[in-house]
């Protein structure tokens, strides 16, 4: 299988404070990573440092063989790497197509097309009733989906979702964990940051754990929920892997 | 294909105006609607679509008198005078855009303004090409030619209703445009959101110049037309904070980032401000600046704010589809 991603020992520290420290790992085509760590341990300072919107202090990060470093976000979604926003970031004041040809026109210019491409995402997250709707207006379930619908119109080869999932009920969720499995059998390669074990169990074919931004472990998932490192610094006892 | 009809009709009823008006003082009411109509127009696309609040529009509308008063006073036409003006005006744009539009929020504004002033101070000092403080007056503006004919020779105020209406028409147009063209969804993403919009592969930097550089082509053309209009120019009509906040007013209270609310708000604002001049001469500014805060505390969407939410009354959530989560 040919590796996507190579993340190559990325630092990151804000001032004193050390966010990420050298972290590495690799995300091979066509899979799933999951990302996992209690909170504030780098999780989300990762995404932002392999979409541009934060210089890592050092180390890189290799999509497809180029590297992404010192390019703007704008040039990473268009190489084909996106993410959605923990706290979910709707165009308010737009309806919930248009959030979606927003992301679809980052491929083409046609207003006609992006219209098509955005009504598909909408079909597969299952929010085509809602098109009309002002983003603003939506409940939180409805956001979430919303969000990984307009990342899905700019076609990436790597989505990272960053707890598309936090604060659903667990109808939602599973809606969404069946949407990544799709997405997956599609091809589309992941790397997906959540909190609830059973989902990210249930997604992911390899399980990277963070904690004080250093990797704890990488590995199977099942493998990695039974490390006793990661059952110290995060789960407290150890999961029964499904 | 509702809304170009409306446009149309209302550009054709204000165009007959003239044969049935003749009162000097109503078409320069006239006049003054339509070119703040094209100057909230012009400051919509880079404020109210993109959401770049731009408080030093007065730099591009002072730089498109300027320019054409300078050069109609040596002699050249005034077409050329506003063509000149907005190639400045956009060159400009381009300058301020790469420093100022990098800048979010409130330090946007500053910026903005800080531009504005430091060009009013430039007309203030540079005498020999501006006459600094005592402004130019343009003696005679040379006679309207096409192809051999003259066109007008701009005496009375029909030449000029003409004029400004075809300011405020493309003003329209150009707002309308960016209702359904990708360059009008890149600014609004832009508006909403800039750090979602840029993870969405819309370049930050190249929309908001492009919006700012077509802001100040249009707000430039205004700047000279009105030169030509009222002949005389200093730098405090040109570049002063009053022009930028006009441009501004205008369409808060008429409804910010829509094609109607510009022309909406000129109205109000112009008539308000005229009938207040005529009624209570002293107290004018502050009844005015009374209003102008209620219908900013009251109006949060402006004008259109009321019309469109008794067009559109809010409807029931529809169902979701069969399978679909709740």
């Amino acid at each position: 299988m040919a590796t996507l991603l190579d993340v190559r020992a990325i630092s990151k520290s804000f001032g004193g404070v050390q966010a990420l420290r050298d972290v590495s790992f690799t995300v091979e085509q066509g899979t799933v990573l999951g990302l996992v760590g209690p909170n504030g341990s780098g999780k989300t300072t990762l995404f932002s440092c392999l979409t541009g919107f934060l210089k890592p202090t050092s180390g890189e990060a290799v999509f497809d063989g180029h590297a992404l470093s010192g390019l703007s976000p704008a040039r990473i979604c268009t190489r084909g790497v996106v993410r959605t926003w923990q706290k979910v970031r709707p165009l308010a004041k737009l309806s919930v197509l248009d959030n979606v040809v927003v992301g679809a026109l980052c491929r083409t210019s046609s207003l006609a097309k992006a219209r098509e491409l955005a009504r598909e995402q909408l079909r597969l997250v299952r929010l085509d009733a809602r098109v009309d709707a002002l983003a603003g207006s939506l409940p939180i379930g409805e956001r979430k989906k919303l969000e990984v619908a307009r990342v899905l119109a700019t076609q990436p080869r790597l989505l990272l979702l960053d707890e598309v999932m936090g604060g659903l009920n667990t109808a939602e969720k599973d809606d969404l964990s069946a949407l990544i499995v799709e997405l997956r059998k599609r091809g589309l390669s992941q790397i997906v940051i959540e909190h609830d074990m059973k989902a990210i169990l249930r997604v992911s074919d390899r399980l990277v754990v963070l904690g004080s931004g250093q990797k704890l472990a990488d590995g199977p998932p099942q493998d990695v929920v039974r490390d006793p490192a990661v059952v110290a610094a995060y789960l407290g006892e150890p999961i029964a892997a499904g | 294909m509702k809304r170009p009809a409306l446009a149309l009709a209302t550009v054709v009823l204000v165009g007959l105006l003239p044969l049935v008006v003749h009162s000097p003082y109503l078409l320069h009411i006239l006049i003054l609607v339509l070119l703040a109509a094209a100057l909230g127009l012009a400051w919509n696309v880079v404020g109210g679509w993109a959401g770049q609040y731009s408080v030093g529009h007065a730099a591009y509308f002072g730089i498109g008198g300027y320019t054409l008063s300078i050069l109609v006073a040596r002699g050249i036409a005034p077409g050329w005078g506003a063509l000149a003006g907005m190639v400045i005006a956009v060159a400009i744009s381009i300058v301020i855009g790469s420093i100022c539009l990098r800048l979010r929020g409130a330090y946007f504004v500053l910026a903005s303004i800080a531009v504005a002033e430091i060009l009013r101070l430039t007309a203030l000092a540079w005498k020999t090409l501006t006459n600094g403080a005592e402004g130019i007056l343009i003696n005679e503006l040379p006679p309207l030619t096409l192809f051999g004919h003259v066109v007008t020779d701009f005496s009375g105020k029909e030449p000029f209703v003409y004029l400004a209406l075809l300011l405020a028409f493309v003003g329209v147009a150009v707002n309308e445009a960016l209702t359904r063209t990708k360059l009008g969804y890149m600014l609004q993403a832009i508006r909403e959101d800039q750090d979602a919009a840029w993870s969405l592969g819309i370049p930050l930097a190249f929309y908001k110049n492009a919006a700012l550089s077509i802001s100040a082509a249009l707000t430039a053309l205004v700047g000279a037309v009105t030169a030509m209009y009222i002949l005389f120019l200093d730098p405090h009509a040109a570049f002063g904070l009053e022009v930028s906040v006009q441009a501004v007013l205008i369409c808060i209270l008429g409804g910010i980032g829509t094609v109607a609310g510009p022309v909406l708000g000129a109205v109000v604002i112009v008539l308000l401000d005229e009938g207040l001049r005529t009624w209570l001469t002293q107290g004018h500014a502050l009844v005015y600046g009374l209003l102008l805060v209620l219908a900013i505390l009251f109006l949060p969407d402006g004008l259109m704010g009321l019309f469109r939410f008794r067009r559109k009354p809010p409807r029931a959530a529809p169902l979701p589809s069969a399978g679909g989560a709740p």
